[in-house]
C-alpha cells in the first residue's frame, strides 16, 4: 500500500512540476528514486511485525499516545482552531471550562498533593455546563421536530428525540469534530459518557458566548442532521395498530376501517404474499403486505397511520441548514409545545405543514 | 474499467457526520511540516514556510499548523483529520508551489481513504414512489378473473389483429355507401 502510494505520488509529481530530475545519461526506468533496499531489510521488518503483533496481542492491544504527549501540541492553538472550524465563538473561559472535567482536575491536585505543592487550581469543571447543555439540546431538537414534523403523534416526537439524544449519536458527533484530543479527562482513551458530557457542555458554553439562537443553529447543523438516512418508522411503531386506527376514525366521525384482500400470490408455498387493502366507508386508505393474513392485516394499519401522520416513505424531505432560515421563529414557539399524543389524534387537531 | 486487477479498495462515495447538509465543517484537524532547516530537500519546503505559510494559515483557521524542524532528515508532511486518520507525504525535493499544492489537496480532503468511486452519486432514500413489484399497476379485475380471460390474458401490446382491421374497413364503407349513392 505505501508502495503504491509512493507510486502514485510520483507519477503526479511530474504533472505538476517542469523540471525533469534526471540527467540525461541514466533513463532506464521511467519512475525515478528507486529505493534499492538490501536482502534482509524486508525479512528483518517482517520478523519484527510479526513480534510487535504479538507482544500487542498480550497487552491486549496496540500502544495508543494521547495527542498532546506528541512534541507538536498546542492546546491554546488546538482551542482556536476549534472554534474557527466551527465557524462560532466562544468565551475562552466557557470553552475551556466546558472541555475540562471532574476526574481530571481531582487527578491534577492528587497528583500535586502527592508531590507536595500546594494546589489551588483555579480549573472548573463542566458538571453545571454539562446538565444545562443537556436541558438545551433537549429543547432544540424537541423544537425542530415539532416543527417538520407537524402531523406526527408526541410519541414519536420523543421516540425521535431519544435517538437524536443517545449516547452513541452524540458520541459520533463529538468524536467528529476534533473534541477526543481537546478534553481534559483522567480516562484514555475517553469512555462515551464523557464524550457526550463534554458535547453538552459545548453547547451550553455556546449558548453562553453567543446566545442562544446561534446555539440552535448548531444543534440543528450538528445534532439534527443525524436523523437523515434514518427511517423514522424504525424508530418507533405503535404496539396495537388496527385499533389505534380504529381509535382514530371513531373520533374523527368516519366509519370503522374494513379489511379487504386485494392480491394474493403463492398462498400454498413459504413465499406466500398477502395484499390487504384498508377501506374506511368504502373509501381506499391503504394497503399493506405480508408472509400472512395477520401480517398484511398489521401493516395496512401501519401504512395507514403512516398516511394520516405525513411519515410514508414518500414523505418530504427533511430540512436542514439554510432550509430552516424561514422557519426558525416557529421552531423557537414548538419547543415548550408538545404535539398531540396518540391516545387523542385527530386530524382537525394537528397543524398544517410549515415548510 | 474493471476492478479485479486493481488493489485500490472501491467504495460509494460518503462523508464523515453529514458535513455540509448543515454546515461545513473543515475536516483537516491538524497538519504538520517536519523540515530540515539546513538540507537541499527542505528547500521548497523552507521557501513555502517564509513565504505562503501565513497566508493559507490565515485562511485556514480551522486546520492547527505545526512546523517541526528535525535536522538530518528528509521533509515531510503529515495530515490528521477530524475522524481520526493520518496522511503522510514525503516532501523531499519538492519546490514551493508543489508543496502549496499538495497541502491545498490535504485541506480538501476528508480522512475517508482514497479509493476508486463506484458512483459519485450516493443516496439514502433511493425510491420515493416504491419499488416495483409484479403487482404494481396491475388491474384489480386479475383477483376475481377467470383464466383465459377474454381481456386479460392478451398481451399488452397486441393491438387489433387483421380480422378486425378488415372488419372496422368494411364498416367504414358501409357508412359511406348511402352517402355516395347518386340520388334517384
Amino acid at each position: 500500500m505505501a508502495a503504491l502510494w509512493k507510486t502514485c505520488q510520483q507519477c503526479l509529481r511530474y504533472r505538476f512540476s517542469n523540471v525533469s530530475i534526471y540527467t540525461s545519461i541514466t533513463a532506464v526506468n521511467v519512475i525515478s528514486k528507486r529505493n534499492f533496499k538490501a536482502h534482509w531489510v524486508a525479512p528483518t521488518l517482517r520478523e519484527l511485525k510479526r513480534r510487535k503483533v504479538i507482544e500487542d496481542d498480550l497487552n491486549g492491544g496496540p500502544k495508543i499516545f494521547h495527542r498532546s504527549t506528541f512534541l507538536e501540541w498546542n492546546y491554546d492553538a488546538e482551542i482556536f482552531a476549534f472554534s474557527n472550524r466551527l465557524g462560532e465563538k466562544f468565551n475562552d473561559l466557557s470553552l475551556r471550562a466546558a472541555l475540562t472535567h471532574k476526574s481530571y482536575i481531582e487527578r491534577e491536585t492528587a497528583r500535586l498533593s502527592d508531590i507536595g505543592v500546594e494546589s489551588n487550581l483555579q480549573f472548573q469543571d463542566n458538571e453545571a455546563l454539562s446538565q444545562k447543555g443537556g436541558e438545551l439540546l433537549s429543547k432544540f431538537i424537541n423544537g425542530y421536530l415539532r416543527a417538520v414534523f407537524t402531523q406526527v403523534p408526541e410519541e414519536l416526537i420523543r421516540a425521535m428525540h431519544d435517538f437524536l439524544t443517545s449516547n452513541p449519536t452524540l458520541e459520533t458527533v463529538a468524536r467528529h469534530i476534533g473534541l477526543g484530543d481537546l478534553m481534559l479527562c483522567a480516562d484514555f482513551p475517553c469512555k462515551t459518557e464523557t464524550y457526550v458530557k463534554s458535547f453538552k457542555a459545548i453547547v451550553a458554553a455556546l449558548a453562553e458566548s453567543s446566545g442562544e439562537e446561534r446555539a440552535r443553529i448548531f444543534v440543528q447543523d450538528l445534532v439534527v442532521t443525524q436523523l437523515y438516512g434514518q427511517d423514522v418508522n424504525e424508530l418507533w411503531n405503535p404496539v396495537d395498530p388496527v385499533g389505534n386506527l380504529t381509535a382514530i376514525l371513531k373520533r374523527e366521525g368516519k366509519a370503522e376501517p374494513e379489511f379487504r384482500l386485494i392480491r394474493q400470490a403463492g398462498s400454498n408455498s413459504i413465499l406466500g404474499v398477502y395484499y390487504v387493502g384498508l377501506y374506511s366507508d368504502k373509501n381506499f386508505i391503504s394497503e399493506g403486505a405480508g408472509e400472512s393474513l395477520e401480517v398484511a392485516k398489521e401493516m395496512a394499519a401501519r401504512e395507514a397511520l403512516k398516511k394520516l401522520f405525513r411519515t410514508e416513505d414518500s414523505m418530504r424531505a427533511l430540512p436542514f441548514g439554510r432550509q430552516l432560515k424561514n422557519i426558525q421563529s416557529k421552531i423557537a414557539q414548538l419547543e415548550n409545545q408538545p404535539n398531540i399524543p396518540l391516545s387523542e389524534w385527530i386530524s382537525e387537531k394537528v397543524m398544517s405543514a410549515v415548510h | 474499467m474493471s476492478n479485479s486487477h486493481m488493489f485500490l479498495p472501491s467504495g460509494f462515495i460518503r462523508t464523515p457526520l453529514q458535513n455540509g447538509l448543515g454546515r461545513y465543517i473543515p475536516q483537516l484537524q491538524r497538519i504538520t511540516l517536519k523540515f530540515c532547516k539546513n538540507h537541499g530537500g527542505s528547500r521548497g519546503v523552507r521557501d513555502f514556510i517564509e513565504s505562503d505559510l501565513m497566508e493559507f494559515a490565515k485562511t485556514n483557521p480551522g486546520t492547527v499548523v505545526y512546523l517541526k524542524p528535525r535536522r538530518h532528515r528528509s521533509p515531510c508532511m503529515v495530515a490528521e483529520y477530524l475522524n481520526g486518520e493520518r496522511e503522510y507525504l514525503s516532501c523531499h525535493e519538492f519546490s514551493r508551489d508543489e508543496v502549496h499544492k499538495w497541502l491545498s489537496y490535504m485541506c480538501t480532503r476528508s480522512g475517508i481513504p482514497v479509493m476508486r468511486f463506484r458512483k459519485y452519486q450516493h443516496t439514502d432514500y433511493p425510491t420515493v414512489q416504491g419499488v416495483w413489484n409484479p403487482f404494481t399497476h396491475q388491474a384489480p379485475e386479475i383477483n376475481i378473473a377467470e383464466f383465459p380471460h377474454e381481456v386479460l390474458s392478451r398481451p399488452l401490446d397486441h393491438g387489433p389483429t387483421a380480422t378486425e382491421q378488415l372488419i372496422e374497413i368494411f364498416k367504414k364503407t358501409q357508412i359511406e355507401d348511402p352517402a355516395n349513392k347518386p340520388p334517384n
